[in-house]
């Protein structure tokens, strides 16, 4: 037993290493197709469903290989001939959920495959007890006190085994999920760092290291193996840290060499446009998504998401129908019918199905912020705090939650209060002018006029999503009599309005056009007055004050009064819409003189 | 000065100053550790009465109602409690128990089968409404309602909890064995015990709710009485996560963190846990339907008041303002009178900072008694005292005043408020300058039992009342010339109030100021002026009047001169009366020094009107000595005595050592002074009785180590001596003089010149 254990890693490594290792660039995608069919089949060899499911997906979408260049199966060694019926009893039982049989019979076995399922076996079982515990605990407070029992000896185990630098890459991924578990995160991240050196290709590994990562500086100082599955790892993780802009630069350089049919990579690109608010490309994708793969579930909750938000109804109630057939115990099937509820103003209806989404994944998200949403729209406010402190209790960075707190306190009444909330959200997003404007708002009311402005601007100098910033802005100006400023921002509102081209209904369009034909007639600009004035003619609520200015204006050029010239006029409407001389601000840091946490 | 602190005035664990945690209704489970206490009463009843003596017995029903309450303790901890009471039923428990454990499973279901017996019978051992006969129906309640599964669970944790005790006990005999054992082996088993240490005391088992609550609320008073007894400030935030992480609904733990977070001046946890526990709140608020929308919104009031108040602690006085407003406007919209009055006392608190506001205080003292709110009015009345007090009110309106308060206080035995009141009184009677009277009070709050003490064997809490009442009994011993006592005084004051707990600012103060003193008498001038940095720390304004001190006294008249001009200005705009009276009498004291004392009389007569007006007695004693100086440098010595004649009672009666001596020495001065016209037989008479005051003045100086100014009374006894033509005396005096002059060689000053 001692000498074959001695010998059969190099012959192990030497037959896999070539395959296993992969280059950084995506030049070769035939070697890289191989790489993944082999890794499918190592993964499914050992219980790892997912990333089998990952590997196997992605495969797909690259060309087929013709047969002379199909890998053949990895060589059976001496070690896994010796196992072979110990794990092939051992394997049936796993996939029948067998655990404890499973371990008993892998008991003893030495070759790397056996000894992995041996030990997954018993952590799969540990976990499947410890759900089992949760529901006859002895009391109340117990009920965080359950444990995985196995974790513990696991850990001493594998450590052992470690420390020997006899652990392959799926032993090394085992270990760090056993750390996790145990809560000791940095020896956890270490530990799937070494496992993405030793095995780059198992995606598993990879996700969980995701999972560890809090923030973009604990992302520099990872060394990361330098291999084409680092891109797909980064394009992940910066999609997880709101990093949307360079995720995006990453899945479309995947997309480009080669992966456009992946439907990981669409799905995911979905996503991130779905995270930056760019609900059209999201939804186009998407629907490009559901008819490639059609009986798709993951991610289907954000489609929801996505449709709900654009209030399409009968899109939304077509998907729940169609999931509800495919799986109605999924928690995205849930979700999407929760969404539809709530489309349909049933909040209650919808707050059950986000309750029992919960119940199938009890560390499910967006269930909590969404049935937070819910409360609120239901008026029951204390449920909605709870359900979105709950939402915090699993996710400290959800922004989601926080936001929502804040406007359930906004909606108590309580400005001051939820300061706080919105102030979170903001550090988690700084650059979502959502938190802005809602900061900017708590301020107005609490008559601090001066951070008020500074979150408007702020607002709208990361890009507002709303529109509304300005107008609040040149609103606040107004009320300060700071003029010049407010007409500055109105002209800058309107631009913004027509440059995109929005046919969306501003209603402030006209208020802005009222305003800076009075400014333009108090200036005596004449033109320009006259030519906000017939702008405002269009509006209803606006006309009768438009066509009184107009009059005005007439009168006045025909008294002969000529404009003045010692009047400075540092601001035209642009006739043309043009971007033109008006001075752009650069985005100042948002520094609130009085703030506390 | 006794201040009254902005904790007080509000904490949702309390109501009229009683802390208790919320309690739900009674969830409680069957532990292996509340199997082996069951077994205790189960013996207890058993033994009879004639088997356990009437001693023991005793011993064991103390014991038994912590063991009832507190937390889970392991089987040998458990042992050795019952034997220190009763050793003989110590055996007995832990036979029962072995047998249990190492029986089977029908062994624990007879057990608890047996246990309702003890209800049964004519005359049962056990009362069914007593503490441990309700203890007794929830666990045999919380036994019968265990599923199959849990209750061979719970005999497994039992079997393990048994086993864990053994090995305990069997451990201690093991030492010397396993260190004859070879290495690898111990090597591996105690890297295995290290693991399973950490995750030990990472989690020091779940608390049932009721021992969760007995916890919290310990702790909490412990925090509120005597801040030293709690856990300290990491060890509490470990156990508060820990409860948090098995059961992050229980909402108080949250607040008892944002106090914990308090304490070590964490604004961001704090924030954080006082957010949260509020968030909490309105959960269980909502849950409990007894009190509907209403509850809810209390507690939503009470959150944003809760802000305030944390801003206010904080020092963010302009948010702590947005966020009362909030309560306000809530509190008014839902007409919520209580929640107004808590208001109105925080209003008064925050408006504190910037300007005199009695007039709120007045309303809210009317309010709160008009809606019973008697802790909430009394604190109000003290709050108003002391703003009266430093007004220049009479002593009687607040000795009345206060006498009304402590009515209330007795009647509702608000016992902290008595402390206060009592420090209080100790700090009004020092600031008008009756040193006896402080005196007394401070001996009478020292030697008063508390109504509520947290431990059963101490009679007294660490508050601040105490901790003030102290700081002003080592001030007191320290200007009566007793350094010692005062040292001693502070020596107990740093072992009761430990540097780093909350109010140990208040003897760091009191303890520099007086080493500054000592400096100051002793002539070590650059001791005083290292000690003025730290003064400086704790207070800016007494530091920057030591500074200024300290500067005069090295001759250092024009930046003295600037510091206390700046600090005037400062001082009449904060209005501290008694600040601007010493910093007056220092701007005399520098003009007479610089030869000018013309100048020095209007800033000393508006001292006077000051110290007349606001009725410190003490300033206006020593201002009348600075101003007779005044007389005495500007040649009229009668006026000057005769002024003196009026001062010199209250200063003999309740003065500082120091000003005695001063005044004793000015009055001999003056009699020579005055002397100098009259006939030589009355001369001489008046010399030998400026002689006498002279001796006692210097015994006075005597006392608090004058040094120099002794030298100046010996010079001036030899003049007097040899004036009289007696030379032996004069001898000895001169000699006297001169070794002190070679120890403290006077710079060019004249040595008349100094008060």
């Amino acid at each position: 037993m001692a000498a074959s254990s001695t010998v059969v890693p190099v012959v192990a490594t030497a037959a896999v290493v070539p395959v296993l290792s992969s280059s950084a660039d995506f030049s070769n995608l035939r070697e890289i197709k191989k790489q993944l069919l082999l890794i499918a089949g190592l993964t499914r060899e050992r219980g790892l469903l997912h990333s089998s499911k990952w590997s196997a997906e992605l495969a797909f979408s690259l060309p087929a290989l013709p047969l002379s260049e199909l890998q053949p199966p990895p060589p059976v060694t001496e070690e896994d001939a010796q196992d072979m019926d110990a794990y092939t009893l051992a394997k049936a039982y796993f996939d029948v959920k067998e655990y404890d049989r499973a371990a008993h019979f892998l008991h003893g076995c030495n070759s790397k495959k056996a000894y992995f399922l041996y030990m997954y076996s018993r952590y799969l079982s540990g976990e499947k007890k410890k759900d089992d515990e949760t529901v006859d605990s002895l009391g109340p407070l117990e009920k965080g006190q359950v444990k995985n029992e196995a974790l513990r000896e696991l850990r001493v185990e594998l450590s052992k085994k470690h420390q020997a630098r006899e652990l392959d890459g799926f032993g090394l991924y085992l270990y760090g999920v056993v750390l996790r578990k145990l809560d000791l995160v940095k020896e956890a991240i270490d530990v799937f760092v070494e496992a993405t050196h030793v095995l780059p290709l198992h995606w598993g590994a990879w996700l969980e290291l995701c999972n560890l990562i809090t923030d973009k500086e604990m992302l520099k100082f990872l060394s990361l193996p330098d291999t084409w599955m680092k891109e797909f790892f980064l394009a992940h993780i910066y999609t997880e840290l709101q990093l949307i802009e360079e995720a995006l630069q990453k899945y479309q350089n995947l997309i480009d060499v080669g992966f456009s049919k992946s439907s990981y990579i669409v799905s995911q690109i979905a996503v991130a446009y779905h995270n930056i608010r760019d609900i059209d490309k999201a939804l186009s994708i998407f629907n490009e998504l559901r008819k490639q793969d059609p009986y798709r579930i993951e991610n289907m909750d954000t489609f929801s998401n996505l449709l709900y938000v654009r209030s399409m109804k009968s899109e939304l109630s077509y998907l729940a129908h169609n999931l509800c057939e495919i799986d109605k115990y999924r928690v995205e099937t849930c979700c999407v019918i929760g969404n539809y509820y709530s489309l349909r103003s049933q909040h209650e209806k919808a707050a059950l199905y986000f309750q029992r989404a919960l119940k199938l994944n009890p560390r499910y998200l967006g269930a909590w912020t969404l049935m937070g949403h819910e409360y609120m729209e239901m008026k029951n406010t204390s449920a909605a705090i709870q359900a979105y402190r709950h939402a915090i209790e699993v996710n400290k960075r959800d922004y989601r939650a926080w936001y929502g707190l804040g406007q359930t306190y906004e909606i108590l009444k309580m400005p001051f209060y939820c300061l706080y909330y919105y102030r979170r959200a903001h550090q988690l997003r700084p650059n979502d002018s959502r938190m802005l404007v809602a900061l900017g708002e708590c301020y107005e009311k609490l008559n601090q006029l001066v951070e008020a402005k500074k979150c408007y601007w702020r607002a709208y100098a990361v890009g507002d999503v709303e529109k509304m910033a300005l107008v609040k802005l040149a609103k606040l100006h107004e009320q300060l009599t700071e003029s010049e400023q407010a007409a500055q921002c109105y002209i800058k509102y309107i631009q913004d309005i027509y440059s995109c081209g929005e046919i969306v209904e501003h209603l402030e369009e006209s208020t802005a056009f009222r305003y800076l034909a009075q400014y333009y007639f108090k200036c005596k600009l004449w033109d320009e007055a006259s030519t906000c004035a017939q702008k405002c003619c269009a509006f209803n609520d606006t006309r009768e004050e438009g066509k009184a200015l107009l009059r005005q204006i007439l009168q006045l050029r025909n008294q002969g009064e000529t404009p003045s010239t010692e009047m400075p006029a540092p601001f035209f409407l642009p006739a043309s819409l043009s971007a033109n001389n008006t001075p752009t601000r650069r985005v100042s840091p948002l520094n609130l003189s009085s703030v506390t946490p | 000065m006794a201040s009254v602190h902005e904790s007080l005035y509000f904490n949702p664990m309390m109501t009229n100053g009683v802390v208790h945690a919320n309690v739900f209704g009674i969830k409680d489970w069957v532990t292996p550790y509340k199997i082996a206490v069951l077994v205790l009463l189960n013996e207890m009843g058993r033994t009879g009465e004639g088997a356990v003596s009437l001693m023991e017995r005793r011993r064991l029903n103390q014991l038994l109602l912590p063991l009832l309450q507190g937390p889970d303790i392991t089987l040998s901890k458990l042992y050795k409690l019952i034997e220190e009471s009763c050793p003989q039923l110590a055996n007995s428990v832990q036979i029962r128990i072995k047998l249990m454990a190492e029986g089977e499973l029908k062994d624990m279901e007879q057990f608890f089968d047996d246990l309702s017996d003890s209800f049964s019978g004519t005359e049962p051992e056990v009362h069914k409404t007593s503490v441990v006969g309700l203890f007794l129906r929830h666990m045999i309640l919380a036994y019968s309602k265990l599923s199959f599964s849990q209750v061979f669970k719970l005999y497994t944790a039992l079997q393990q909890y048994f086993q864990n005790g053994e090995k305990k006990t069997a451990e201690d005999a093991d030492m010397e064995l396993a260190s004859r054992e070879e290495g690898e082996r111990k090597m591996e088993k105690e890297e295995l015990d290290v693991s399973i240490r950490e995750e030990e005391v990472s989690c020091s088992g779940p608390l049932s709710q009721k021992q969760a609550e007995f916890f919290l609320s310990q702790q909490a008073s412990l925090l509120k009485n005597d801040e030293t007894k709690a856990l300290t400030p990491a060890s509490l935030q470990k156990e508060l996560n820990n409860l948090l992480k098995f059961n992050p609904d229980f909402a108080e733990a949250h607040y008892l963190s944002y106090l914990n977070n308090l304490r070590v001046q964490d604004v961001f946890s704090s924030t954080h846990s006082l957010l949260h526990y509020f968030d909490r709140l309105i959960l269980t608020g909502a849950e409990s339907k007894s009190n509907g929308e209403e509850g809810y919104g209390r507690s939503l009031r009470y959150a944003a008041l809760n802000l305030a108040a944390l801003h206010c602690r904080f020092g963010h006085y302009q948010q702590a303002e947005l966020a009362l407003q909030e309560a306000i406007r809530i509190a008014q919209e839902s007409n919520d009178h209580v929640c107004l009055q808590h208001c109105l006392s925080w209003l008064y608190v925050l408006g504190q900072k910037r300007s005199d506001s009695y007039v709120l205080l007045e309303h809210s003292v009317k309010k709160a008694v008009h809606f019973g709110l008697p802790y909430l009015a009394s604190l109000g009345i003290q709050s108003l005292v002391q703003q009266r007090a430093f007004a220049g009110k009479t002593a009687n309106k607040l000795m009345d005043a206060l006498k009304d308060s402590d009515l209330l206080h007795w009647k509702h035995s608000l016992s902290e408020l008595i402390d206060i009141s009592i420090a209080q009184k100790t700090a009004i009677w020092r600031l008008y300058g009756r040193s006896t009277m402080a005196l007394q009070q401070a001996q009478m709050l020292l030697s008063m039992n508390s109504l509520e003490s947290v431990n059963s064997g101490v009679q007294q809490n660490n508050t601040e009342s105490f901790a003030v009442a102290l700081c002003h009994l080592a001030e007191l011993h320290a200007e009566q010339g007793c350094f010692a006592a005062a040292s001693e005084v502070l020596k107990h004051l740093k072992e009761r109030f430990p540097p780093n707990s909350q109010h140990a600012q208040l003897w760091m103060l009191c303890d520099q100021k007086i080493q500054f003193d000592r400096a100051m008498n002793d002539g070590k001038y650059h001791l005083a002026d290292s000690l003025v940095t730290g003064i400086t720390a704790l207070n800016s304004i007494e530091g920057v009047y030591r500074k200024a001190v300290v500067l005069q006294a090295q001759n250092q008249m024009s930046e003295a001169h600037k510091l206390l001009q700046k600090l005037l200005i400062h001082c009449q705009k904060i209005r501290n009366t008694e600040m601007v009276i010493s910093v007056l009498l220092s701007v005399a004291e520098l003009y007479w020094r610089s030869s000018s004392p013309t100048i020095a009389l209007p800033v000393l007569l508006q001292a006077l009107a000051l110290s007349k007006e606001y009725r410190l007695q003490y300033l206006a004693s020593e201002t009348v000595l600075n101003l007779a100086f005044a007389q005495l440098i500007l040649g009229i010595p009668e006026q000057a005595l005769s002024l003196l004649h009026m001062a010199i009672e209250p200063i003999l009666a309740d003065g500082a050592v120091l000003d005695k001596g001063r005044a004793m020495f000015l009055v001999a001065k003056c009699q020579v002074a005055s002397a100098a016209s009259y006939d030589p037989l009355k001369k001489a008479e008046a010399l030998e009785a400026a002689i006498e005051n002279l001796n006692e003045a210097k015994n006075y100086f005597a006392k608090v180590d004058c040094k120099e100014q002794i030298r100046d009374v010996v010079y001036f006894q030899a003049r007097l001596y040899h004036t009289l033509g007696k030379t032996q005396e004069r001898n000895r005096c001169a000699m006297l003089f001169r070794q002190l002059h070679q120890e403290l060689p006077s710079h060019g000053v004249p040595l008349i010149n100094h008060l």
